[in-house]
This record gives structure tokens, C-alpha cells and sequence, in this order.
């Protein structure tokens, strides 16, 4: 079996793997790094919910082969957080209910994380139009909006502290 | 009407004036995890040795199964074995199914003989990846011949059609009548009879996260462990071993959470019979998670699929005096759940309008799709629906004012008893109806609207009122039979509270573990109002079924109110035996002593006190400081039984009570239709919800805007489309369109508190909602958008395919 | 959902790659570019190439340059790098315009302009902008290098003039004055476009002196609105005469029905989109004036 060494950062940390050339980037994210946080939803790149940024942009790593992102920067969700402090989506999220059972939420977090990089004052309007490349079952969206709207704010601020307990 | 001896109410309560954390809209204490993608779905899990397993699906509707080669699919890489249809009846018994005549439409884990639908399950492969048993299925070569397909329901219960099951007979599962109250009389005396046909296509839950199950079993102790996200099997694990042909005692379902269920994963038997089979062959642990193409083409689990037939009774005054339904259901190939979706119906048939009489057949046709389960609303949504298109147009044919003919027949007194038997416990629907007039904004948009309409703008305003029946009694799956299989009546839920030696406070919860809504933040909520505690310090820990008590889980919105009850029953337990210890170590009279902040003190000498913790550390670490019948320890359980259900009569003109815990809603949105296009977007949308004493405010508003979004969805894109043929042509979310931020709007949310006189706190369920409000609001609304071009829409989804064909229909 | 196996290359040059399409012709080889359609076809197992060769190592195929009049846009441009280029919206705003209906952002974010126009999906937007702008095609064999015009180039659902052994690797989109717009209807934000509709109409102050209309969605191939173009070539529109332009191009359509639209409902829609797509052009085509 054909298998080709992928050299991934992710959050920060460099690796080499050797996979087969067919093996998702979400798969190879779980299975050969342990990093189950990006969940697999529909395999066919429609919902969303497997986003992670690759040099600072997000896509879905359902519809990518771990070969197509060799020698790339990559961030998931697990690399949002330092030691016990939230990032500020996070904190928001956690803060104005932006999620219900939580599958969802890694992608969506991954989304808006490059949503207000892009652009620090985004506008509510925005942040709707944005993250609807994101598929929530259970919000209906508005929560979300308030939490990326609130992180925003607090982030442009150039605030990291989080506003509750730690987590 | 013939009455029944009704046992009585459960007693009226007194609730707590002032709360300190129920009410409060507390951050979740589950979220933490979830945030940091440490949430731990079947998905992220391996056992040592796991293998995966894959399903072939039937291409065909319906066809007979001739011969299946595994040969070269068996020798494939990395495979441990292919399992056809045929060698799993031998290795499994059917799969438990709750319907008439279970054994006239056996269900089983992969079909044997015959396939009956596009996705059914035909041989299953185990490999040593998801990627080569995906590989392995490709080889596996299946001969067909297929069948005539019956797609229609309809069609499928005339003369002649195709039989879905050839032991049946018929495609008609079930028929009958109900009559409660004199419809005759009701129908007789009307004034005017308003009549409609209605059409309620299939969608379903659609969770992100699919449905799996861990399966490993033991060859040297016979025992089945499964870890999954499948909801509610504490109590219902019997249909697991029983199908797997194992003792229940040997088998050990182990709860994960769930990415999102909205009914979908209740009771998923399928899933986990299939990795405990393919466990038991390779003697190895086996992962089954479907993928998105299994889940939305076998994940027995399509939502409701109806035609009425409806006939209103009024008088020329607005008042509603009864309803006469007949109603077809398309069920698919089997029907695991019988017609306990029309059981839901009828909890709340009449709405919250308070007229006298109902008639109700129900026909259930089996067709060549995949066969439904359960999703939010679970029936009772489509009831709602159908009655305020009914109601609307009984407004319009009698040129009354839609919102004054509701409020005209407005229940006012409680407890109501419907024609059916059940009885909605509170409510005050004028209030509910006054906020959604103000919060909507509703005269400002019927200004908007007419103004628009000059413009030839196409703007309409969408007013229900409906109802949210909560807490389900089991009774609503077997009173359709004279002689049912299975009368039960048990539908507990339990919780076990612990106080450590340091006075820390742990919750034992059982049924299931997290599937989305928030049992764990209600539980420590309840908790810490019980204990005078902070929400976040009680830790909360999900049981498998091994150690589990008895347990139904989630379900008709019963959650809160069931571990509420709980919580309240363990909690009087550990406070009475902290009371007696905290009053022997004091040595004072029990009698005397008061629950004050976290602690027991003699009433009016606060110096005299026991903390929580201080009784705590005493009982479980000094055993000689107290009499010697007091067990070391302060833990203890409540096995929380049904509050409030009674036994429907013999004759069955009366179905008792069976959920009777009545919340009501008001949804207003406001809608333009684009006449070219025939597609709707939002203007404005406003919803008043009344679920009773809320727990969690921003909760419950995150249930409704999240079910409102998945009613916006059934109104409006959802549907499971199968062609004239039986092919399911949305398969995938290319095709079934689930809504994205782009197509919810904005709601503004109310809450109206009337209180359950009969439940901890008053609280009622409100899970289900959005999505029991929103596809009756939004095709009311988008009726009275495009009622002066004399357009009535009757079927849902709305697509532009079908509001196109009403325009044109009508000359535009 | 997975893809079957392949043997995979990553050359860094175009004619390595054409060589290598070659060698592996028999294994059924094909171009990988941004994958964003192709590796959904393939989780499907709907497509089962034997070989892949990833153009994304190829530097000369990511560049965006202009000559004169003409944008050439590199095959393995990302169509989000492409959206936001200040080059293509100076040279063809009409493309950076349908760039923001190609799904969605992370969609955009991989995917390619040679992908997405390769790949000739009869309801995606790049190729009906292409026809709509004249753009030429530039593909790379093993016989050199050679072009072909949009209105050549997509010959049916999914199929292009593509020859085997060969690669896109360039899109040349002249530049065109007048007033542009691409505008679709979707059933939902971001998916599939029932119809599209790209429209370069250029005027001189009052009568139109060019129009160019090319519809997606309605017919295998991205078509030309050619009785809309003639209709309203010469006149000074109105109302009436666009709706008169309207009708006369949706005579000619007999778009095929699916479950999202019969043909019926999406003949109604093209005509409203067209309607639209006509009067924006317009507006913007007296606007740059």
C-alpha cells in the first residue's frame, strides 16, 4: 500500500506522518494525532462541522487528503485554549449558550476564530452571513451570533481575560 | 360522553416564593468540555483491538434478494468478516418493534429475504479500517430482482398495490375510529362546516453527529458491553440482549453523549445489535457508526409523513365546536413505534381551544421508504399544524379576525379535561397571546402589510396559538388496542445524590447521557436550590446500565420535570437523615431544628448549626458519634414514577391522562413571499412561550430559537423526497437542506410563566416547542401573504416548486 | 464515506505533470486540484480515479496577471485569493462578483478557478461567467500548449473540451466595459444555485450597444441568453422591452426538473433572474458612465 509522509504544525507542534494518500485530513487529525475535537459530520464538506484553519484560513478537512496540506500550518480547536484560560470565542460561547450538544461547536468556533481575525469589527450582520458556511442543529444560530459578536468586541478590545469561572 | 372513575389529581403545591438558582440563566456546567473538543462522542472513542464495521445498502425500493457472493469481499485486506442478511436472522432475533402484528412485518437488523427500501441494510463487513470495510462492501456482489415499488400512502392502502410485507396481507397496518364527546350532535348543529385536505411531507432530526455504538463482546463471560449514544436504554436494554439472544443481566450499556438527537437516537436499536453481532463473530471489539448517507437513509428515524382529510365545526359566531380527522400516515417499511405519534396528536388535538367533541381515524399504510421513529414533536407537531390551517381558515371563510376567533374559544379554566381524556394542567392563554400581540409588534406589521400590498408586495403575518404538551405517559403507545400486547405503565426517571465527606455534592443521573439540552445544568441547578449550594460545584456523573436504576430518559419534553421530581425525592431523604444527625450531634429535638443556608440550626439559634459539610464528615468518618441504626454515609436515590397518569377506559371513549403538563406558545412571524420565485424569507419573527416555571431562561430561549430554526426547516426546505419509483433522491445535505444562519431570522423571544400546580417549582417541559409552533406559523403566515390573490398552500415543505404551482394555479 | 485508493504525485512543474497524466493514462489519472469537488465525489465513491497528480506545488499556476486588456488567472488560483484580488475586480468585476456565491468561504478557501471550471458543473458559476465574458481556456498536453474559447469549452454536464493528457492551467478573461452582474437563485445560502445569471451589457449613455448573458442551471452546459442579447442590442431598454428580452431568451429553455425545481418552476425563476440580472447590468452600465 502506497503511503506518503505528511509533515503537518498543528497548534503549534510539528509532526510527521506516514499515511495513504487517500486518508482524510480529519482522519488523519484523529486517528494518527489523537485530536478528536474536529468532528466528522457529513463527509462531503456540506456542514461544517470537521473546520479547522490551515495558514490562518478555514476548510474542511473531510474534503481534503492529509498529501494536499503537507508542509501546512494548521490550528483545531484543541489550540483555542491556554492551560486553563478560555479564548475569548470560547468564553462567549460558554457565556450566551453558543452551543447545545456541542458537535457542531469546534467547527463553528474554528469559523469565527478567522471570522474576527479577518476582521476585528465585524458586523452582526456579518458574522450571520459568515458563519452560515457552518451547519448548528440545535441553536438556530442567534446565540452563536451574540457569542462571536461579544468575542469580537472583547478581542478588538484587546482583552484576553475571560469574564467567568475557568474552565 | 362516558365517564371514567378518575383517581385523583396529584395533590396542588405550594411553590417556593423566592428561588436563588431555579430561574437563573447560569453558563451550562456541561459545556466546558465541548468548548475545548473534549466532549467524548462514540466518535472519538477506541478500545484496544477495535475493528469497523460497514453497511451495504439496498439500491432498490423493493426487490427479492437472490443470491449475495461475499467471496471475494470476505478475502479482501483487512477483512474479519461479511455477515449477510440471511446468517444475522440466524445469529439475531428480529428487532423489537412496539406496532400491531409485529410478527406480520418482521423488522430485522439486515434484511433476509427481500429489500423493502433504498438504504436498507443487506450484509454488514468488519475490517480492520472504516476505509477497507468501505472497500470490502464494493466486492460484495447481491442479485435482485426487483419489485414493483408502493411509494404513495394512499395508493399503498387501495386495491391492488404492491405488499410491503406479503405475510400482512395488506399495507394497511392499523385502522380505527375514535369518537369522544357527540361529534354527531357538534357536526349537526353547526352553522358551517369548514373542510381541508392537507398534506405534511417526511423530514427528520438530522443531528450532526450520526448514530454508532461500541460493541465488545466476552466469549469467556457471555457478556455484551456497548457504549453508545443511543438515548434511553437503562430501562429498555432488555431489547438489545433480547435481540442479540443474550441474558439481559450480561449485557452492560454504557451511555456516551450525543451530538444532537432531536428524537432520532431514541431507542437506536439497530445500530448497537449490529456492532454486538459483528463483536460476537470476530470475537473482537467492533465499532458500527453510520455514516451520513446510512443515517439519512436507514436511520429508522424519518419524521411524520401525513394526509388529512379535516372537517371544522362552527358557528357563525366563531365558536369551534368540534373536529373531525381522518388521517393517513405513511409509516415506511416497518413500524417500530405503532401510531404512538398519533397518541401525541391527541394529547392536544383540540389546541387550546375549548370545544366538545373530536373524532379521529388514524390509517397506517406501510410504503417501500425507510421507516420512521422519532422526531421533536413526535406527532404532535403535525397536529398543531393541521388544526390552526384549519382555524385560519375558518377565520377567513367566516370573515371573522383570526386573532379575536382564537381568543374567542380560548380555554380559561384549569385543570381543563379535553374530549379525549387527557387534561391540561394551567395556562392563561389571553396573557400569552397579549405578549406575542406586543412583542410582535402586530399592528404596526398589519400597517406594514397593506401598505406593502399597494406596492404589490406579498407580506403576511403568521399568528398561532398552540400547545406544548410534557411528560409523557406510555399509555399514548397502547391505547389503540382493545387488547394491547404491552399495557405498561411505568415511565420513571431516577437521580442519586451523594454528599462526600467534605460535603461535596455528586448526581448520579441514569437513561442516557447528554444528547444536547442540559441535564446536567437543570440537575445542579435543582441541586443547589435544594442544598443552598453553587450550581457549579455539584458534579454530576452518568450511570450505565448495569448499575443503572430505573430510568426511561428523554421524551415528550419530560426530562426537567421527571429529574426534578427526583432530585426533590433524594433530596428529602438526605435531609432527613442529616436532620437526625445534625439534631443528635447538637442534641437538640429534630422538631426544633430548620434548614437554613447549606445547614440544619435549632429555629432562632443560628450558634446552634450544622453544616452540610460538618454532618457529612461526621457520617462518613465517625460511625460511634451516632446512634447505632444510622448507617455511615449520606447518599440516597429517588426512583421518580409519573406524577400524573390515569387509565384509559375500556370502551376507549376515554384515553385518560397521559401528559398532562400543558405548555402553550404563540409564534407571530412575519414573511415576504417573492411571487416570481415562489420562495419566503423573514421579516420578522416573534415567539411567547408559557412552559411554566422556567429553570434556565437562556436555556429554554436556546431550545426555542434552535427548534423554531429546525420548524422553519419542515416549513420550509426539509424533506425526504423518494420518486415514483422509491429512490430517495436527498440522500445527502446537498439535497436535504437543513437551514443555515442565512435562512433563520433574528427572534424575539417572551416567556410567560403560569406555573404547573402539580410539579417541583411548577415546571413544565419545553424541549420541542420551536419546532411544534413554527411550520403552523409560517404556513399560516404565508397563506395570508397570498390570500387576496386567492393562493392557499396546504402542503408542506413550502418549496418554490409547489408555491409556484399554487401561483400559477391562480393565474400568476 | 471513504474514498477508494489512489496513487498520488505532486509535481512541482506543468510538464511533469503532463507527463505523468500520460504514463498513467490506463490507471485513469487525474488533474487534483483544490479537490473541493472532486474528493466529495470520491467519499461518494462516485468517482474512482486510479491516480491523482496535485497541481498545488506548480508555482506558475497560482499567479493573477494582466496584459493589456486581458486577466489571466493561474488554474490553481483559490477562488477566495481570486474574490479579493484588487486585479480581478478591476479586470473582471463580474467574476469577483460570482466568486462570493461559490459556496461558502472554507469552500473558497481550497477551491480552485481552474478546479471549478474543469470540473463544468452545469450550475456553477465560473463557467457561465466565463462564457459570459468570451474568457479563453488554456490547456497544457503532451502536444504543447493550446486554446480554447468558453463558448467551445463546455460541451456537457461535467465535460469539457479537455482533451486527454491534458491540463488547464490558465483562464485569459478579456476585459469588458459596461456594467456587470452575476446574480443566482439558491434555495439556501451558499448551496447549489437553481439558476444563475452573468450579464455584461455595455451602452452608449441610452441604447445598448453590446449584451452579454449567460445562464447556469438551466440547460447542460452554461448557455447565452442570444434572443435576450439580439432583443436588446440597439435599443434603449425599458420595462416592457426587457421583459419582452426576457421572455423571448426563456422561450428557448427547457431546463431539466429535479427535486429542488421542475422544469416549469425553474423557467419561471430564470425569467425573474434574468429580469434582475438585465436591469442591475443596466444600472451599473449607466452608473460607470
Amino acid at each position: 500500500m502506497e503511503r506518503h509522509d505528511v509533515t503537518l504544525t498543528v497548534n503549534g507542534r510539528t509532526s510527521t506522518v506516514s499515511v495513504e494518500p487517500r486518508k482524510l485530513l480529519v482522519d488523519v487529525l484523529r486517528e494518527d494525532l489523537g485530536l478528536v475535537g474536529t468532528h466528522i459530520g457529513c463527509e462531503h464538506g456540506v456542514c461544517g462541522t470537521c473546520t479547522v484553519l490551515r495558514d490562518g484560513e478555514s476548510i474542511r478537512s473531510c474534503t481534503t487528503f492529509a498529501v494536499q496540506v503537507d508542509g501546512a500550518e494548521l490550528r483545531t480547536v484543541e489550540g483555542l485554549a491556554s492551560g486553563s484560560e478560555l479564548h475569548p470565542l470560547q468564553d462567549e460561547f460558554w457565556d450566551k449558550q453558543g452551543l447545545q450538544c456541542g458537535f457542531c461547536t469546534p467547527g463553528m468556533l474554528m469559523r469565527a476564530c478567522e471570522i474576527v481575525e479577518q476582521k476585528p469589527d465585524v458586523t452582526r450582520e456579518e458574522v450571520r452571513e459568515g458563519i452560515a458556511s457552518n451547519l448548528c442543529r440545535c441553536t438556530g444560530y442567534q446565540f452563536i451570533t451574540d457569542a462571536v459578536c461579544a468575542a469580537a468586541a472583547r478581542m478588538k478590545a484587546g482583552s484576553t481575560e475571560t469574564t467567568g469561572a475557568q474552565a | 360522553m362516558t365517564t371514567v372513575d378518575r383517581p385523583d389529581a396529584p395533590p396542588v403545591r405550594t411553590h417556593k416564593p423566592d428561588r436563588t438558582w431555579v430561574g437563573k440563566s447560569i453558563r451550562r456546567v456541561e459545556d466546558p468540555k465541548f468548548l475545548r473538543g473534549r466532549g467524548g462522542y462514540i466518535g472519538d472513542m477506541t478500545v484496544t483491538g477495535m475493528l469497523y464495521a460497514a453497511v451495504l445498502r439496498s439500491p432498490h425500493p423493493h426487490a427479492r434478494i437472490t443470491g449475495i457472493d461475499t467471496t471475494e469481499a470476505s478475502a479482501a485486506p483487512g477483512v474479519h468478516a461479511v455477515i449477510t442478511g440471511a446468517r444475522a436472522a440466524e445469529l439475531c432475533d428480529p428487532l423489537p418493534d412496539f406496532g400491531p402484528n409485529p410478527a406480520a412485518h418482521t423488522w430485522r437488523c439486515l434484511a433476509v429475504d427481500k429489500v423493502r427500501y433504498v438504504g436498507e441494510g443487506v450484509a454488514v463487513v468488519v475490517a480492520e479500517s472504516r476505509y477497507l470495510a468501505e472497500d470490502a462492501l464494493a466486492l460484495i456482489d447481491v442479485e435482485y430482482e426487483p419489485l414493483p415499488a408502493v411509494v404513495d400512502p394512499e395508493r399503498a392502502l387501495a386495491d391492488g398495490a404492491p405488499l410491503v410485507h406479503d405475510d400482512l396481507g395488506s399495507n394497511c397496518a392499523y385502522e380505527r375510529t375514535f369518537d369522544f364527546g357527540d361529534v354527531e350532535r357538534d357536526f349537526a348543529e353547526a352553522d358551517v362546516i369548514v373542510t381541508d385536505r392537507l398534506r405534511w411531507h417526511r423530514s427528520g432530526g438530522q443531528p450532526l453527529e450520526t448514530v454508532g455504538a461500541i460493541a465488545d463482546f466476552d466469549h469467556a463471560t457471555g457478556a455484551l458491553t456497548v457504549h453508545t449514544n443511543s438515548l434511553s436504554f437503562t430501562s429498555y436494554l432488555f431489547m438489545v440482549a433480547g435481540t442479540m439472544k443474550i441474558p439481559a443481566n450480561k449485557l452492560d450499556v454504557r451511555p456516551l453523549p450525543a451530538g444532537g438527537s432531536f428524537g432520532s437516537k431514541l431507542f437506536a436499536t439497530k445500530p448497537a445489535v449490529i456492532a454486538g453481532m459483528c463483536s460476537r463473530e470476530v470475537g473482537r471489539p467492533v465499532q458500527y457508526l453510520e455514516d451520513r448517507v446510512d443515517n439519512m437513509s436507514n436511520c429508522d428515524h424519518h419524521g411524520s409523513d401525513r394526509v388529512y382529510e379535516v372537517r371544522l365545526a362552527m358557528m357563525r359566531d366563531g365558536t369551534i365546536r368540534g373536529i373531525d380527522i381522518d388521517t393517513v400516515e405513511d409509516y415506511g417499511a416497518y413500524i417500530q413505534f405503532g401510531v404512538g405519534h398519533h397518541g401525541n396528536a391527541l394529547a392536544q388535538v383540540v389546541g387550546p381551544y375549548a370545544m366538545t367533541s373530536v373524532r379521529y381515524r388514524v390509517r397506517a399504510a406501510l410504503t417501500n421508504k425507510n421507516q420512521q421513529g422519532a422526531y421533536r414533536g413526535f406527532g404532535s407537531e403535525v397536529n398543531n399544524w393541521m388544526l390552526e390551517q384549519m382555524v385560519d381558515k375558518a377565520a377567513r371563510e367566516l370573515a371573522l379576525d383570526p386573532v379575536e376567533l382564537r381568543r374567542r374559544n380560548f380555554i380559561r379554566e384549569f385543570p381543563h379535561f379535553i374530549p379525549t381524556g387527557n387534561v391540561y394542567d394551567s395556562g392563561d392563554y389571553d396573557a400569552v397571546l397579549d405578549k406575542a400581540l406586543e412583542l410582535s409588534e402586530y399592528r404596526h406589521w398589519r400597517d406594514v402589510q397593506a401598505k406593502a400590498r399597494e406596492e404589490g408586495r406579498c407580506i403576511g403575518i403568521g399568528l398561532i396559538t398552540a400547545q406544548e404538551r410534557s411528560v409523557f405517559s406510555a399509555t399514548e403507545f397502547w391505547f389503540w388496542f382493545d387488547e394491547p400486547g404491552a399495557p405498561v405503565t411505568s415511565m420513571p426517571e431516577s437521580v442519586t445524590l451523594k454528599v462526600d465527606a467534605t460535603g461535596g455534592i455528586t448526581a448520579t443521573l441514569y437513561s442516557c447521557a447528554f444528547w444536547g439540552n442540559s441535564p446536567e445544568t437543570m440537575v445542579a441547578q435543582l441541586v443547589a436550590e435544594e442544598f443552598d449550594c453553587d450550581p457549579h460545584d455539584v458534579s454530576i456523573v452518568y450511570q450505565g446500565s448495569k448499575n443503572g436504576l430505573p430510568a426511561t430518559g428523554p421524551g415528550g419534553s419530560r426530562t426537567t420535570v421527571m429529574l426534578a421530581g427526583a432530585v426533590e425525592g433524594a433530596t428529602a431523604k438526605i435531609k432527613a437523615k442529616a436532620l437526625r444527625a445534625a439534631a443528635h450531634l447538637l442534641e437538640a429535638n429534630p422538631d426544633d431544628m430548620e434548614w437554613v443556608d447549606g445547614g440544619y440550626q435549632v429555629r432562632g439559634v443560628p450558634e446552634q448549626r450544622k453544616s452540610l459539610a460538618d454532618i457529612a464528615v461526621m457520617l462518613h468518618l465517625f460511625k460511634h458519634s451516632f446512634p447505632e441504626d444510622m448507617e455511615s454515609g449520606l447518599e440516597d436515590s429517588k426512583v421518580f414514577d409519573h406524577p400524573y397518569t390515569t387509565m384509559p377506559s375500556a370502551d376507549r371513549t376515554d384515553l385518560g391522562v397521559f401528559y398532562p403538563f400543558m405548555g402553550h406558545a404563540c409564534h407571530v412571524p412575519v414573511v415576504e413571499v417573492d411571487l416570481e420565485t415562489g420562495s419566503v424569507s423573514f421579516l420578522a419573527y416573534a415567539a411567547v412561550h408559557d412552559c411554566g416555571t422556567l429553570v434556565n431562561p437562556r436555556s429554554l430561549a436556546g431550545h426555542i430559537v434552535g427548534g423554531t430554526a429546525q420548524g422553519i426547516g419542515t416549513a420550509l426546505y426539509e424533506e425526504f423526497v423518494y420518486d415514483d419509483d422509491g429512490q430517495l433522491l436527498t440522500s445527502s445535505f446537498l439535497d436535504y437542506l437543513v437551514p443555515s444562519a442565512m435562512e433563520v431570522p433574528e427572534l424575539r423571544i417572551g416567556h410567560h410563566e403560569t406555573p404547573s400546580p402539580y410539579t417541583l417549582h411548577g415546571i413544565k417541559g419545553g424541549g420541542e416547542g420551536g419546532r411544534m409552533m413554527a411550520p403552523a406559523a409560517i404556513n399560516v403566515a404565508v397563506n395570508d401573504a397570498l390570500a387576496h390573490l386567492g393562493v392557499r398552500v396546504t402542503e408542506l415543505p413550502i418549496t418554490p416548486d409547489r408555491l409556484r404551482a399554487a401561483i400559477r394555479a391562480a393565474g400568476g | 464515506m471513504k474514498p477508494p485508493p489512489f496513487h498520488y504525485a505532486a509535481p512541482t512543474s506543468v510538464a511533469e505533470a503532463v507527463a505523468l497524466l500520460g504514463e498513467h493514462a490506463d490507471d485513469d489519472a487525474r488533474a487534483l486540484a483544490g479537490g473541493q469537488s472532486l474528493v466529495p465525489l470520491m467519499n461518494f465513491r462516485l468517482a474512482q480515479p486510479g491516480y491523482l497528480i496535485d497541481l498545488r506545488r506548480i508555482e506558475e499556476l497560482t499567479r493573477i496577471r494582466t496584459d493589456g486588456d486581458v486577466l489571466s488567472i493561474g488554474a490553481m488560483v483559490r477562488l477566495s485569493r481570486a474574490e479579493h484580488s484588487p486585479e480581478v475586480a478591476l479586470g473582471a468585476p463580474l467574476l469577483a462578483e460570482a466568486l462570493g456565491y461559490v459556496a461558502h468561504p472554507p469552500i473558497r478557501n481550497s477551491g480552485t478557478v481552474g478546479g471549478s471550471i474543469a470540473h463544468a458543473d452545469p450550475a456553477a458559476e465560473l463557467p457561465a461567467v466565463a462564457l459570459a465574458l468570451d474568457a479563453e481556456l488554456v490547456v497544457v498536453g503532451p502536444q504543447g500548449a493550446r486554446t480554447i474559447a468558453a463558448a467551445d469549452f463546455f460541451v456537457g454536464p461535467f465535460t469539457t473540451a479537455i482533451g486527454a493528457g491534458e491540463i488547464l492551467t490558465e483562464v485569459r478573461f478579456p476585459r469588458r466595459d459596461g456594467g456587470q452582474a452575476f446574480v443566482e437563485f439558491a434555495r439556501t445560502h451558499g448551496n447549489f444555485a437553481l439558476v444563475g445569471v452573468a450579464s455584461v451589457i455595455e451602452t452608449d449613455g441610452d441604447a445598448v450597444t453590446r449584451a452579454a448573458i449567460a445562464l447556469s442551471g438551466v440547460a447542460p452546459v452554461p448557455v447565452r441568453a442570444a434572443a435576450a442579447e439580439r432583443a436588446l442590442t440597439g435599443t434603449v431598454p425599458d420595462d416592457a422591452s426587457i421583459r419582452a428580452a426576457v421572455d423571448a431568451a426563456v422561450a428557448g429553455l427547457s431546463p431539466s426538473g429535479d427535486a429542488h425545481g421542475s422544469t416549469e418552476t425553474r423557467t419561471d425563476i430564470a425569467r425573474s433572474y434574468l429580469r434582475r440580472g438585465i436591469e442591475l447590468a443596466l444600472t451599473r452600465a449607466q452608473d460607470r458612465r
